[in-house]
């Protein structure tokens, strides 16, 4: 397309007189982040960008259309559902027919004491949050039945916990995967083990500081890929998906990101790794919300964020570690309880913007997830949501479809700018940690969702079913109800692992923890064998809290 | 260690400015989560509504149930408020509603339950003591004018 900047600007100011007679229906347009909208968008406003430069190709720098050359003309994202809830074998059960169903990767919803790392005997009362969140995983017995009879010599499983649970749920995995004679180097999976989700997005119980579990982390990646024990594990994962649930908009969305990289690459250098030692294991898992081409628009810049901010400060040479690897979760916070038929053409929209943005990975919610977990009907919706938009719309033929769209260019050179001005905040705070243990993120979080709130409830935000377009009688769909016994099996399951195991070794291992940390040398090895032995996350846990103190969020009204 | 309490320990406290008309001050309300459950935003945002309402807030975060109950009486607020997203409802709600008759100052609070939830858990919810359900979707208006109405 020829361009001749002068005549355009003067066709266009002509256009605009025209266009004027004609009245909106608002005021003013914005994106969910507060960029403004004009009504048009045309080659004016991609003037400054320079191909090359600013877009290129897939597979090279800046990685603005894609981190492979060919895209899901070659492998597909792998369609992976965060699922798990009640006993470790009924969340078996769950994952073999997403299996049969089409699904290419496991993850594992964890319930909050696996999460958090606490045994369900902790206090009274707690065994009412056994499997209602997520799947119960206490100790190597669990981890064991939730595997049985999966193909994860050839699969990938994700395991959803904090740091407080990273390392020991992990190695429960390593170990029954070595018993299995699954050669590390195939061996492949992730570990959330996210510092920000679990000091901001969550409010943690019984956490160590946010340093303490920046710590935790980085001896899980200094482990696995530092120490090549097992190479092609992610052992991060930076959930930027569960801060964008909390509120916020896509630019703070991907600065706290970008920021959560940066204390973990500057932590492992300290300890003196290089950045070709481990960058190229780092991962990300994004949102994908309301607005369409905004969401689209930062996945581009996402990428090419990544490179431009390794290239500027680390220099890496392996040329896959300025890859901005990431899973996409369909947004939770979108989905209505209120008409929830309707959330599955929210979530196939959301998933459209995540294929359009070139993700790796991607989670589709279920209709019924603001109401309970997902029922079998829901979850095979949710899967076929993505085999239609994988088999159906000739979206996957085609790399970057949205390059060269004024509007599209222009949101992700401006999303750009915005996210590196947010990213320089962060670091005037003193960087993610001191953010964190300042309050100042979580003050940022709490101004994101009353806004959102205010906006919601004065109609300014519109949201099918709840401010508009309500309907009065509503019949509920039938909710999926966790097994009420499951408190009682897993303390069973608990209990008989106490009698059995050797607790001898079992005390003796958690004092070598106890000197491990106490040194601050990295846990991994020992908690390696505690797992083996049959110790649960939560005993190998108090050892962090007892070491290292719990620390209290800020988190105020 | 976290036996004793949890994540937040610090007691945030905010007051509104209107008296309410019958107590001749404040409505005061305590709010706090039971169990484990760290969603954190629908609690918050409640309580900030019913700040900007006029009414006095005392926020908990986590806290044991038998801790909560000794705070409410110490503090002699009005409403109870607890949010449950992690589907314990039933049995958070439960004991909560066991650990104040076991005090004996059932009668003394407004109990109010918010979360995510099936909707046809309310009844159940009401059944086991909570005057006041609130689901997803809910307009924090509503639990203002709800609070409002009961005291009255």
């Amino acid at each position: 397309m020829e361009v001749d900047y002068d005549r355009l600007e003067e066709a266009l100011r002509v256009w605009s007189e025209e266009r004027s007679c004609f009245e909106d229906r608002e005021p003013a347009f914005t994106t969910d982040a507060g960029i403004p909208v004009k009504d048009l968008y045309t080659p004016l406003d991609t003037r400054g960008l320079d191909y090359l430069r600013d877009v290129g190709f897939p597979g090279q720098p800046p990685f603005t259309r894609g981190i492979y050359p060919n895209m899901y003309r070659g492998k597909l994202w792998t369609i992976r559902l965060f699922s798990g809830f009640g006993t470790p074998e009924e969340t078996n059960a769950r994952w073999k027919l997403l299996l049969r169903e089409g699904e290419t990767g496991f993850s594992a919803a964890c319930d909050n004491l696996t999460t958090l790392a606490l045994d369900p005997d902790h206090f009274p009362g707690i065994e009412a949050e056994v499997g209602k969140e997520g799947v119960p995983l206490y100790s190597i017995r669990g981890m064991e039945a939730l595997i049985d009879g999966l193909p994860i010599d050839r699969m990938s499983v994700a395991l959803v916990v904090t740091p407080m649970a990273a390392p020991a749920i992990t190695t429960c995995y390593l170990n029954l995967a070595d018993r299995a004679g699954i050669p590390r180097e195939k061996l492949q999976g992730t570990t959330q083990s996210d510092v920000v989700t679990s000091s901001l997005a969550i409010m943690p119980w019984g956490a160590v500081s946010p340093e303490r579990m920046l710590k935790l982390t980085c001896d899980l990646i200094e482990y696995t890929i530092c120490m090549k024990e097992v190479p092609r594990w992610n052992p991060v994962n930076f959930t930027t998906y569960n801060y964008r649930e909390g509120g916020i908009t896509a630019v703070q969305e991907i600065a706290l990101g970008l920021a959560a990289a940066v204390a973990h690459i500057d932590e492992l250098l300290r300890r003196g790794w290089k950045a070709d030692d481990f960058v190229h294991r780092l991962a990300f898992h994004l949102s994908a919300h309301r607005d369409f081409f905004e969401e689209i628009a930062k996945y581009r810049a996402a990428r090419k964020l990544w490179y431009r901010l390794l290239k500027e400060r680390y220099r890496p040479e392996n040329p896959r570690a300025y890859h901005f690897r990431f899973h996409v979760q369909t947004a939770g916070s979108s989905l209505t309880a209120q008409q929830p038929m309707v959330n599955i053409i929210r979530t196939t929209v959301q998933a459209l913007e995540a294929m359009l943005g070139g993700c790796q990975s991607l989670h589709t919610n279920s209709y019924d997830e603001a109401i309970c977990l997902p029922s079998d009907e829901a979850v095979t919706l949710a899967v076929r949501t993505q085999q239609v938009l994988r088999e159906e719309t000739g979206v996957a033929s085609v790399v970057d479809p949205l390059a060269g769209s004024y509007y599209v260019e222009h949101l992700t050179a401006r999303l750009e700018e915005m996210i590196w001005e947010y990213f320089l905040r962060i670091e005037e705070q003193g960087g993610i940690i001191r953010a964190l243990q300042s309050g100042w993120v979580h003050g940022e979080m709490a101004e994101a969702f009353h806004k959102r709130r205010r906006d919601q409830e004065s109609g300014r935000e519109r949201v099918v079913g709840v401010n508009c377009h309500v309907q009065e009688c509503e019949e509920p769909p039938p909710s999926f109800r966790i097994n009420p016994d499951a408190g009682r099996i897993e303390l069973e399951r608990l209990r008989r692992l106490r009698r059995e195991r050797d607790n001898r070794l079992v005390e003796r291992l958690k004092d070598e923890l106890r000197g491990v940390c106490e040194r601050d040398e990295n846990v991994l090895p020992v908690v390696y064998r505690l797992t083996a032995a049959g110790a649960s996350l939560g005993e190998i846990a108090d050892i962090y809290r007892e070491v290292w103190g719990v620390w209290q969020a800020p988190v105020g009204v | 260690m976290a036996g004793a309490g949890g994540g937040v320990r610090e007691m945030g406290a905010a007051k509104g400015k209107g008296a309410d008309k019958r107590l001749g001050r404040p409505v005061r309300v305590l709010l706090f989560k039971p169990g484990l459950d760290g969603h954190w935003r629908g609690i918050l945002a409640v309580a900030r509504a019913l700040v900007e309402a006029g009414m006095e807030v005392i926020f908990l975060g986590h806290r044991p149930l038998d801790a909560a109950v000794e705070t409410a009486v110490q503090e002699d607020v009005d409403v109870i408020g607890i949010s449950v997203l992690s589907g314990s409802h039933l049995e958070w709600t439960g004991m909560l509603e066991e650990a104040l008759e076991r005090e004996g100052v059932r009668e003394d609070f407004l109990l109010l339950v918010g979360g995510v939830f099936p909707f046809e858990d309310h009844e159940e919810l009401r059944r086991l003591g909570a005057d006041g359900v609130f689901g997803p979707g809910t307009d924090t208006r509503d639990i203002v004018s709800f609070i409002r109405g009961k005291l009255r």
